[in-house]
């Protein structure tokens, strides 16, 4: 029998095209996830937009979810793209995907600013330090001392985008690795969940330019030293607590904006995602470590959203009709009488 | 005395941030109160405080706005430009002096009118006595011209509307130095202001603002900006109407907000706004359309709407910040790399400015496409008159956007980039309708909107863009032609530039020449400019900038048999038009 979500859709509901990628790229995988947790969800696929920038990354949103509208804008520049489209129609769900390059260089600015904002968004970061359409330069998120398959090693500090986004206040953070199915699922869910700006840095080995063993980012790197901060499940709203399992050792739930729950169970140490500074050391040691943190590193829920802030009608923009939205004749001649009064 | 009425120019010379603003916008004021036609130009500096400024105000009852060519009376206030400032005067210019500079005034050929004013503001208020101290060369004017006490009162009422002890003491100011003029400077003013009938309905506004009105009652749904000058009137503008005019029943705003990060920014969220079926608009200046170019050739070639104001300044560079120019227009035209075509929007007067905001968002929608609103300093942060905004001739146009299944159904053969009606403009839907999804993109595309790098699907989809932006040519605002029977001499010009144009024309005249006019209102350009071009035995084509942009984009677009009929007359120095300057050039370049 063919599985239904929750809104009686099949899964291939949530299918996109054809990927063009490497064959063996950890971007596909997160597409895959992308529909998986979308169709889990049961968010309606014409209710999303999928939202990117220039990239290998970017050229995803093109795999998942073709019954979506979506935007592959320029480089760097989908966050304000994103913005535009949000204050206009505050009712669509924005699934956005952007790579290193696009995020930690180019577009660095407007990622910054899209956090500032709290602009309500799933943003996804398939991060794998080089940039693949251009055959492999470094980027800006690479580890020092990590080594492509060709050249020589990078000699740069690395831009980690989770403790900046931590730093800014970003109400959801997230790192995950496109290898690690269950965690990336169930944080995806999660953030479709929330309701503000929600980033997953997903660690996303390219196959091609740099999946060598001396690259920190290459699928066996990142396995043996993935340091986990608790495991994840994704409870979903429609689904009552009382029917899911209990686990044996500790955890603790996060509500979630739609209702849905995140529960982490702890692993050895016990890390709380509402502690920043928290967060910050995570990511900061296990850097020292050369290893990857991966988990939910910080949520800060019930922030007003880029829109709230602005007491917008509510109805979204885009759907008022001309009445609504051209001031009536007599008001006219009450500005004119106003300037002549002056 | 035989007086010369209502035909002079008034130069203040003050520095920045000492307050003169307001003493010259009384005089401007109580002119205008009185029916003189008058008109003001602020050259300012870019600084906040202490750098020299220059008001410019022309009173001319055959409605000449240029700046005059040469400055009748001249108010010295400034140290720092003082001789500067006296060595440029022609002989027997009326000169206003504020003694307390205690500088020399060694010009015997003129009229040297001294006062102490600073010493005078001193004795109604010593805190305030630098900022008071204008007031008294309003006084000094407005007895040397007769202004009206009545105007002066009602001019400063509107200037300090509701400040009651800045009223009083301003008019006590005023009519202090009205005291002291007449009695130590008696009758030896030449020139008269004398009051006209003032038609009742008129009043004076920046461009910025009208701008600002004409997006209001244009529906904007969405602002981004990121503050420039001259430009950021606009914005604070519209940001300060929404309260007023576009708040629904519930007290909920019908047009956001955004103040961006950078134009990068702005400009994408104009193109993330018009995507989603909004009204989006951004307003700047050249640097910012510079970095906006970027996003002006995704607009054109994915095919969204939206709405780009650019209130030009002096470039290149940063160039001169405060100063006016039309120096973006080719920009405009063709910005961003590859072949681009952008509708552009030219507006001559406030009344103009109010119309093509409005205007803008349904040109964007029905071509879907971007929209540059044109305009400059010298037009939007001048004031300028109107007898009114007209409220808009025409329903909202939102163009082609397929809101059902029906509608999608009653389509054969659809795909987002599928000419079905032969204009060059397909249908479109929006995202969170469900109807036919696809992912937007700035690579090449096929007629369903499927990355395609297939050379004929490319070629055609060139064409048939530039097929869409040709057809939008006589929709878009005809030009305003001012035509004489000879069909000798035309004039092509556009913007700004309306304002000097009646004085130019004129000159010309006076040496002989029949010259017709044609004030171009939009690019690309209206059929009626090329028929403009061929009743004419010359044509000049005038504009504020150094290469002759619109004379470039004419020679490029014109027949060639039309092209050595034409003529440039381009110049650009940072100031606003003067008459002659420009008349001088006409005749040089035609009988040179």
């Amino acid at each position: 029998m063919v599985k239904l979500n929750v809104l009686n859709l099949e899964k291939s509901e949530y299918k996109g095209g054809k990927s063009s990628l490497c064959p063996g790229c950890g971007h596909d995988q997160i597409s895959n996830i992308i529909i998986q947790a979308a169709w889990e969800n049961g968010i309606k696929p014409e209710g999303i937009a999928k939202m990117s920038g220039i990239g290998c990354s970017s050229k995803t949103p093109a795999y998942f979810l073709a019954k979506s509208h979506g935007f592959n804008t320029v480089h760097g520049r989908m966050p304000s793209v994103t913005t535009g489209a949000n204050m206009v129609n505050k009712d669509l769900s924005f699934i956005a995907v952007s790579g290193d390059g696009d995020t930690a260089s180019i577009g660095i600015g407007q990622f910054i600013h899209a956090i500032r904002r709290n602009l309500d968004m799933v943003y996804i970061i398939e991060n794998n330090g080089v940039y693949g359409l251009t055959k492999g330069q470094y980027s800006a998120t690479v580890e020092k001392g990590s080594k492509k398959k060709k050249g020589t090693a990078n000699e740069q500090a690395p831009i980690d985008l989770c403790a900046m986004a931590v730093n800014l206040g970003c109400t959801f953070v997230a790192r995950s690795f496109s290898g690690s199915k269950k965690q990336l699922t169930a944080l995806l869910r999660a953030a479709m969940s929330h309701r503000g700006m929600a980033i997953i840095d997903v660690i996303s080995p390219c196959v091609t330019f740099a999946n060598n063993d001396e690259s920190y980012r290459s699928y066996n790197y990142v396995k043996t030293n993935d340091e986990v901060l608790h495991i994840v499940d994704y409870i979903p709203h429609f689904s009552p607590l009382s029917e899911v399992e209990v686990p044996e050792g500790e955890f603790s739930d996060i509500s979630l904006f739609d209702g849905s729950t995140l529960r982490l169970e702890t692993v050895s140490d016990d890390h709380d995602p509402r502690d920043a500074v928290a967060a910050l050391r995570a990511i900061h040691e296990a850097t020292q470590e050369g290893r990857h943190v991966t988990g939910l590193l910080y949520y800060n829920p019930d922030q007003p959203t880029a829109t709230d802030t602005l007491g917008l009608s509510d109805t979204p923009l885009m759907g008022l009709s001309e009445a609504e939205l051209r001031p009536s004749a007599e008001s006219l001649k009450e500005v004119n009488a106003g300037f002549r009064a002056r | 005395m035989d007086k010369i009425i209502n035909d002079f120019t008034i130069n203040v010379a003050t520095a920045n941030g000492t307050g003169s603003q307001s003493a010259n916008l009384i005089i401007l004021h109580s002119l205008f109160e009185m029916g003189v036609p008058v008109s003001g130009k602020n050259l300012f500096p870019s600084n906040i405080s202490g750098l020299p400024t220059w008001f410019i105000i022309r009173a001319s009852d055959r409605g000449y706005q240029a700046p005059g060519d040469e400055t009748n009376i001249q108010i010295m206030m400034n140290k720092d430009t003082w001789e500067k400032d006296l060595a440029s005067l022609d002989s027997g210019t009326i000169i206003i002096y504020n003694e307390d500079a205690k500088l020399p005034v060694d010009r015997d050929d003129c009229t040297c009118l001294g006062m102490p004013m600073t010493s005078m503001a001193r004795g109604i208020s010593p805190k305030m006595a630098r900022l008071m101290a204008n007031m008294y060369y309003v006084g000094g004017i407005a007895h040397l011209l007769g202004i009206e006490e009545d105007a002066i009162s009602s001019a400063v009422e509107q200037q300090f509307r509701g400040k009651e002890n800045a009223i009083s003491m301003n008019l006590q100011a005023i009519s202090e130095a009205r005291s002291y003029a007449s009695e130590n400077w008696g009758d030896v003013c030449k020139f008269a202001a004398v009051s006209r009938d003032k038609s009742s309905d008129t009043f004076l506004i920046e461009g910025n603002e009208a701008v600002a009105l004409g997006c209001i009652y244009g529906g904007i749904n969405m602002l981004s900006w990121y503050p420039i000058t001259p430009s950021s009137s606009v914005a604070e503008s519209i940001i300060n109407w929404i309260p007023k005019l576009r708040e629904d029943g519930d007290g909920g705003s019908t047009c956001a907000v955004v103040q961006a990060e950078d134009e990068l920014a702005a400009a994408g969220m104009v193109l993330g706004a018009g995507w989603a079926g909004g009204r989006g608009m951004t307003c700047t200046s050249g640097p910012g359309i510079s970095l906006m170019s970027e996003f002006i050739g995704l607009f054109y070639f994915a095919e969204v709407p939206g709405v780009i104001w650019d209130i030009n300044r002096t470039g290149p560079s940063t160039g001169l910040p405060t100063r006016t120019q039309q120096g973006d227009l080719s920009m405009c035209y063709e910005a961003s790399h590859g072949d681009t075509q952008h509708i552009v929007l030219i507006p001559g007067t406030v009344d103009e400015c109010f119309e093509f905001g409005w205007r803008a968002f349904d040109y964007a929608e029905r071509f879907q496409t971007l929209v540059f609103g044109f305009g400059d300093l010298d037009l939007g942060m001048n004031r300028w008159s109107t007898s009114g905004f007209e409220y808009p001739s025409q329903d909202m146009d939102r163009g082609k956007v397929i809101r059902t299944q029906e509608e999608m159904d009653s389509i054969p053969n659809f795909g987002r980039y599928r000419d079905v009606d032969g204009d060059g403009i397909a249908h479109r839907t929006l995202p969170g309708s469900g109807l036919a999804p696809i992912l937007y993109r700035g690579t090449g595309h096929d007629e369903d909107g499927i990355y395609s790098e297939d050379p004929q699907v490319y070629y055609e989809a060139m064409q048939r863009l530039k097929r869409k932006i040709d057809g939008s040519r006589d929709i878009l605002p005809a030009p305003v032609i001012r035509e004489e029977d000879e069909g000798e001499v035309g004039i092509i010009f556009y913007g700004s530039m309306e304002n000097s144009i009646v004085e130019i024309d004129d000159l010309l005249e006076e040496r002989g020449m029949s010259v017709s006019t044609c004030r171009v209102r939009a690019l690309p350009y209206h059929s009626e400019v090329e028929q403009f071009i061929e009743r004419h035995d010359r044509v000049v084509v005038m504009e504020i900038n150094r290469d002759g942009q619109l004379y470039g984009i004419l020679r490029k677009e014109l027949p060639t048999h039309l092209i050595p009929k034409l003529f440039s007359v381009a110049y650009s120095d940072g100031l606003p038009p003067k008459a002659r300057e420009y008349a001088n050039r006409v005749i040089e370049v035609l009988e040179g």
